[in-house]
């Protein structure tokens, strides 16, 4: 068997661009799912009985789905049952924004809780509101807390990302497939598709290590 | 038996009453922590609660301020009733400041910060007027040195000094310190023992739950001796550690070893 490996260069621009393509897509939805994971934490934890159910029930629903189902779903029902369709881009940030909300919210809550009471009570004890207790003690801290966890969170959430590629978002794995498909050379563009993978999540999580040790509290 | 001493042997620097204690009740499920405590504090009066442990001491300070709601009779805070209402209720809390056992300094705030937070975010003052008020505060009990420093990096009693400036930072017209040596290695309790009496002796009304009888003996101008959710006995220090009335009194005090 030959090797061929000129196609990686010959198509680098496609796949540099399509790299892009995938950090914009993990940036995104880390912008939307953090923020949103903290509401919906505190939604379940302080909302009133309704709302705190309805987003237990979120939680469970798309922790429970195959991400790759609820973009197919996403994808083809959503239009259908709304006559709106996003672009394959926009489709697949909705996907996976949804998903990893819900892990995030969990993570949220888990760290939310795990700040001992009486904090709260000096906090409250101060004269402070229970959202400001919230906001200036409890988040804070539980934030740094699990740093770790949305650390590895953010490692998962950027190759992940690769399953948009079944609805044709020119992210990395679409587009080093399609190159596959046009060129035949199987084993040298999963093997780049692999290192480019590799050599840019590992750093990442390395950053993201040391970002942790940087800001970690100590107690 | 919860008579008050119808002659306080210790003048009153003032006589307005600051918090009245009126036949309060408090349970735990099954359990009735309160039994009925009726309790004066002045303006000015350091009192003591003494007493074993689970006899009720903690959780009357903690309902002083609403961290536990009360179940029957009343607590009045300079004249006024504590409100049921939130945000009434958080403006009265405002003006009583509040020692933890287990300090509870907020751990990703630096000292001068922990500090500043109440001003900041409760009084709504700018960064630099709170912090100003902060690094006086930290002098005054001792640690301006340490403004930078960061909980984890304080002794026990540091960081229970630095609690008690957070608590003086809201200007407070009551302190209520709750066992606020018990968590304390021995060679750090005086220290800050030495920063309450101070407060003591500058007019600050407080009301202190605590095992250091010494401190009691010293500082405070009445005592009450807790057991069983009741106050068995309340009169000044040299009455309660020199001259008990209540049997039961001198069987806590002797069980500390206390000689009178």
């Amino acid at each position: 068997m030959t090797l061929d490996w000129s196609v990686v260069w010959q198509h680098r621009e496609a796949l540099v661009a399509a790299t892009g393509t995938t950090f914009l897509l993990t940036i995104a939805t880390m912008v939307i799912a953090v923020p949103c994971g903290v509401g919906v934490a505190v939604l379940r934890l302080y909302g009133i009985a309704p709302v705190r159910s309805l987003a237990t029930g979120y939680v469970e629903l798309f922790r429970n789905l195959p991400l790759i189902l609820v973009v197919y779903w996403a994808f083809y029902v959503v239009p259908i049952l709304t006559g709106v369709g996003l672009s394959p881009l926009a489709t697949g940030l909705a996907a996976l924004a949804l998903n990893v909300t819900a892990y995030n919210a969990e993570t949220f809550r888990a760290g939310i809780n795990s700040i001992r009471k009486g904090q709260v009570e000096a906090a409250m004890a101060l004269g402070m509101s229970r959202a400001q207790a919230l906001r200036r003690v409890v988040l804070p801290q539980a934030l740094r807390r699990i740093t770790p966890v949305l650390a590895s969170t953010w490692v998962s959430l950027f190759k992940d990302t690769s399953l948009v590629s079944v609805i044709a978002v020119t992210e990395l794995a679409y587009v080093a497939m399609q190159v596959r498909a046009q060129t035949f050379r199987v084993l040298e563009m999963l093997t780049a598709m692999a290192l480019i993978y590799w050599l840019l999540g590992y750093p990442q999580a390395k950053l993201v290590d040391w970002i942790q040790r940087r800001y970690a509290v100590n107690e | 038996m919860t008579e008050s001493v119808a002659a306080p042997a210790v003048p009153r620097r003032d006589s307005a009453t600051i918090l009245r204690y009126r036949d309060v009740v408090k349970r735990f499920g099954m359990l009735q922590v309160l039994n009925g405590i009726s309790l004066d504090v002045h303006a000015g009066e350091v009192v003591c609660l003494i007493g074993p442990s689970g006899s009720g001491k903690s959780t009357l300070l903690r309902c002083t301020n609403g961290l536990e709601s009360l179940d029957g009779g009343t607590i009045e805070f300079e004249g006024a009733r504590l409100p049921r209402d939130e945000k009434a209720l958080r403006a009265m809390r405002a003006r009583m400041g509040m020692v933890f056992q287990s300090f509870e300094l907020f751990p990703h705030l630096t000292a001068l910060q922990n500090v500043a937070e109440g001003p900041r975010t409760v009084l709504g003052m700018k960064p630099a007027a709170a912090n100003a008020r902060a690094s006086a505060l930290l002098a005054k009990v001792g640690l301006a040195d340490k403004a930078a420093s960061y909980p984890a990096a304080l002794s026990g009693g540091q960081q229970q000094r630095v609690a008690i400036a957070r608590a003086l930072a809201m200007e407070p017209d009551v302190m209520l310190f709750d066992e606020p040596t018990s968590a304390l290695d021995p060679e750090t309790i005086g220290e800050v023992l030495g920063v309450m009496k101070t407060l003591a002796d500058e007019g600050m009304t407080m009301v202190v739950v605590t095992h250091e009888m010494s401190f009691a003996r010293r500082v405070a101008d009445r005592v009450a001796v807790f057991d069983g959710g009741r106050i068995i006995e309340e009169g000044p220090p040299a009455q309660i550690f020199d001259a008990p009335t209540v049997g039961r009194t001198r069987d806590f005090l002797s069980h500390l070893g206390w000689a009178g």
